[in-house]
């Protein structure tokens, strides 16, 4: 099942699935640390897949982000859309990053915040860290 | 040499630690004033110019961190208005 996901991570799905398998190819390269630590956490649990983000993250951090750079209610935000592509340069990412912080009260590493482009990796970091805290 | 980078991080640091005050007056002034320092400085070119920023941001660094500890011997009795959520 490890050599499976390793080679699926190659691929990545165009779009947004509730099925098991495409949500897990749908998992960038640069998080493939992460995707391990998830496969070793599901199984032992429920059928809903804990790699990928859920609607509502997505949907929290999309409101983060339309507030923090002012944008106007009728651009669309899709979970794939870059901070750079929506007028946001570094300081408005670190800007973000820490509204991000303080609403799901998770605290993010200097080297995952640097990483963070697009609405969906946002997502999904908060998703892990919100998983790895109650265990902390 | 100061990079990018390094700059990121010192917003960072700055606005962590201008987090932890209990007060929401200097609270919301230190992450105002550390974003608005930052734009301000946003378009600088000459690299000695971008070292002296860098230079001083250090030291105000140092000073948050070193008031943090002062506020929070003396945190304040009530909340500000401005905490509470709207009824």
């Amino acid at each position: 099942m490890a050599s499976l996901s390793t080679s699926s991570l190659s691929f990545k799905a165009p779009s947004i699935q509730s099925t098991r398998t495409s949500q897990v190819l749908r998992k960038p390269l640069s998080f493939k640390p992460i995707s391990f630590g998830c496969f070793q956490s599901s199984k032992n649990l429920r059928l809903q897949i804990s790699c990928a983000a859920k609607p509502e993250t997505v949907q929290k951090v999309s409101d983060i982000v339309r507030e923090q750079l002012a944008l106007s209610a009728d651009t669309a935000l899709t979970a794939e859309s870059k901070f750079s592509a929506l007028g946001a340069d570094s300081l408005d990412t670190v800007e973000i990053v820490m509204a991000l912080e303080e609403k799901f009260n998770i605290s993010v590493e200097e080297a995952d915040a640097q990483n963070i482009t697009t609405i969906q990796e946002a997502a999904d970091l908060i998703e892990d860290l919100a998983q790895k805290k109650p265990a902390a | 040499m100061v990079d990018k980078g390094q700059v990121i991080s010192l917003c960072r640091f700055l606005l962590r630690a201008g987090r932890q005050y209990p007060d929401y007056n200097i609270r919301e002034y230190a992450k105002r004033r550390t974003l608005d320092g930052f734009r301000m400085n946003k378009n600088l070119t000459d690299h000695s110019k971008v070292v002296d920023a860098y230079v001083e941001g250090k030291k105000q660094l140092e000073v948050v961190e070193r008031l943090v500890k002062v506020y929070l011997a003396y945190p304040p009795k009530t909340k500000n208005i401005m905490e509470l959520k709207l009824q």
